[in-house]
């Protein structure tokens, strides 16, 4: 129907794509997003290796994996958030409130363990609900809506445990499940979930639609709005991911120490965007990787327990933790590493 | 090397329009912008739509994309009487808008950014996981006529790509998911002389490839190296309908001054 000659080619057109595709083996490696945060991660392990001579232990390592794994729980849900262009302020809470009603059904009335625990599950779902439905139908912050949504559970598990202590001195099956030890090894259950949630959402970003329509909303929503991606939808979905998995933390947590207080959770909002920022998920939403963040949160972690290793304040720990996210961020700024590749 | 040319290019006017638009008026409450508009795209051609600011432009573009209905007069896609309730249903039928600032997300690999929003997906057990495989082939095969020189394959990051490879990009895709009519608002806004050279290379390859493309610029001449008509818009109502073979450059020119001038007195 057309005898118009096409349009001649620019002569760049001539070498196709697919015969410049391959990348050096080098090239590659410096595509990887890990590899910063992983260098930093061995830099530190080294470090503590070299300045006590118990870091190997097995009590070091219960405790490293048991706080790193926790955190890691929560920061794939803050990932997953952030990476879609939001922030949940009310993890922390979140942390104590879920495991703190858990525990009020099932030892306080005796409802069913497991019931209980869906249940529980459920009410920091809903957390996640409000915030994403707050945030997206008003149009507001996220950082505003989860920071309101932070004092609102503050307030809530005052007044579900008033400053007292809740502990379980002989755990249940459910707890075992969630917290409890990995028969012949010095490691917790928390160290199992952790992986599984990883590996889950290491593959949701990267394989599934919606891993790619979470990347696109956070990345630029106009085009993938434009584009046909419900952007709103996937919000609200990371909310609920979210504040689930800081519930289900939050009850490996209590499951684990047997026991839950208001202050569990503490500053773990921060540690998680932490965590995220340290393994290279961007600020402003549209780039970041699961594995990453639990290479951030093993970071954290190491250096809380190393620096007590070495005989620092134990409480000291977040001071460095402070510099190190200003410096790895201006790092981070300097070298454009925000909005690298997801393949 | 030429630019894109539409001197020797025929188009059959006998047939339907891609899309038609039959005394179209259009009022914002009492406010009334367009009247009586009769306007046709056939496939194969690109018209183009000029008008100064305040001459009804945007209001046809959104009434042709699907933003909102018209208050009076009908649509006609493809000989079919329709009426589209968003811009989701136009871009079912196949009526694809490009806007400069909405083309591309700069964090996501070219072919996260070809196939978003029309994923492939093969079966995995239970799950339907993206066919990553063969989006990255199609999407490098897709734009391998754009010779984009800034990224060397589909993995890599598009942030890297200028203004006008992006709309490039975004008009290849439309292509490959067989778009029948093109809306273009200014894509040469901005422009060096280069990009919107090859801008209007990816234009001219939709109009070869058989689509309908509305061209809508404030200035004639940007549309000038390639629309096969251009419509004069002024004041809400169409002033004049110029075949390109039927008259010149100097022409065109003059008619834009004369309609300029009429609209300061």
């Amino acid at each position: 129907m057309d005898s118009r000659p096409n349009p001649a080619p620019s002569p760049a057109a001539a070498a196709t794509p697919r015969q410049r595709r391959r990348k050096s083996w080098a090239e590659s490696l410096l595509g990887v997003r890990e590899l910063p945060p992983g260098i930093g991660l061995v830099a530190v392990v080294l470090f503590f290796s070299l300045q006590t001579g118990n870091f190997w232990s097995p009590q070091t390592m219960t405790a490293i994996s048991t706080v790193a794994s926790t955190i890691t729980i929560v920061s794939v849900g803050v990932t997953m958030l952030m990476i879609s262009g939001e922030f949940d302020l009310s993890v922390g809470q979140n942390f104590a409130f879920t495991p703190i009603v858990w525990a009020i059904l099932f030892v306080g009335n005796d409802v069913n363990e497991w019931l209980a625990l869906v249940l529980a599950l459920a009410c920091s779902a809903g957390v996640g609900l409000v915030n994403g439905l707050v945030t997206t139908v008003f149009g507001i912050p996220s950082f505003i809506t989860t920071l309101g949504m932070f004092f609102v559970l503050e307030g809530i598990n005052n007044l579900l445990i008033s400053g007292h202590q809740l502990i379980m001195f002989d755990p249940r099956a459910s707890m075992e499940f969630l917290g409890g030890r990995i028969a012949t090894t010095p490691f917790y259950m928390p160290l199992i979930w952790m992986f599984a949630i990883a590996a889950a959402f290491a593959f949701v970003l990267a394989r599934l639609r919606y891993g790619n329509w979470t990347l696109a909303t956070g990345g630029k929503v106009g085009p993938a709005k434009a584009m046909g991606v419900p952007t709103r939808r996937v919000k609200r979905r990371n909310f609920v991911l979210c504040a689930l998995f800081a519930g289900l933390a939050g009850c490996m947590q209590f499951a684990y120490i047997k026991g839950v207080t208001q202050g569990q959770g503490q500053n773990y909002e921060l540690l998680a965007i932490t965590a995220a920022v340290l393994g290279g998920t961007s600020l402003f939403g549209g780039s970041g990787t699961i594995w990453g963040s639990v290479i951030g949160a093993f970071l954290l972690a190491t250096i809380q327990i190393g620096l007590v290793l070495i005989g620092v304040p134990g409480s000291f720990y977040v001071t460095f933790i402070g510099v190190m996210l200003v410096i790895v961020v201006i790092a981070n700024v300097r070298l454009g590493r925000f909005g690298g590749s997801q393949t | 090397m030429s630019g894109p040319t539409n001197s020797d290019h025929v188009i059959d006017r006998s047939s339907e329009p891609v899309f038609e638009l039959r005394s179209i008026s259009h009022a914002y409450g009492r406010n009334k912008v367009i009247f009586g508009v009769n306007l046709s795209v056939w496939p194969g051609e690109v018209v183009g739509l000029v008008g100064d600011n305040g001459a009804g432009k945007s209001t046809l573009l959104k009434i042709f994309a699907g933003y909102q209905p018209p208050t009076e007069g009908a649509l006609r896609f493809m000989g079919k009487d329709v009426r589209f309730a968003s811009p989701a249903e136009a871009r079912a039928v196949g009526i694809e808008a490009v806007y400069q600032d909405l083309a591309i997300v700069d964090q996501l690999s070219l072919w996260r950014n070809f196939f978003l929003g029309k994923e492939i997906v093969r079966p995995f057990g239970p799950l339907k996981v993206l066919d990553r495989q063969r989006m990255r082939s199609e999407a490098e095969a897709a734009v391998a006529a754009l010779g984009l020189t800034r990224i060397r394959s589909a993995d890599e990051t598009v942030s890297t790509l200028s203004g006008g490879e992006r709309q490039s990009v975004a008009i290849t895709r439309a292509m490959h998911f067989g778009a029948k009519l093109l809306l273009l608002d200014e894509p040469t806004a901005a422009l060096s002389v280069r990009e919107t050279r090859n801008v209007l290379h990816s234009i001219d390859r939709a109009r070869a490839h058989g689509l309908g493309v509305l061209y809508v610029d404030h200035n004639m001449s940007h549309v000038l190296p390639v629309a096969d008509r251009i419509v004069l818009l002024e004041l809400g109502r169409v002033v004049r309908v110029l075949d390109r073979d039927e008259v010149s450059i100097e022409e065109l020119q003059d008619l834009v001054a004369a309609s300029a001038k009429r609209l300061e007195s």
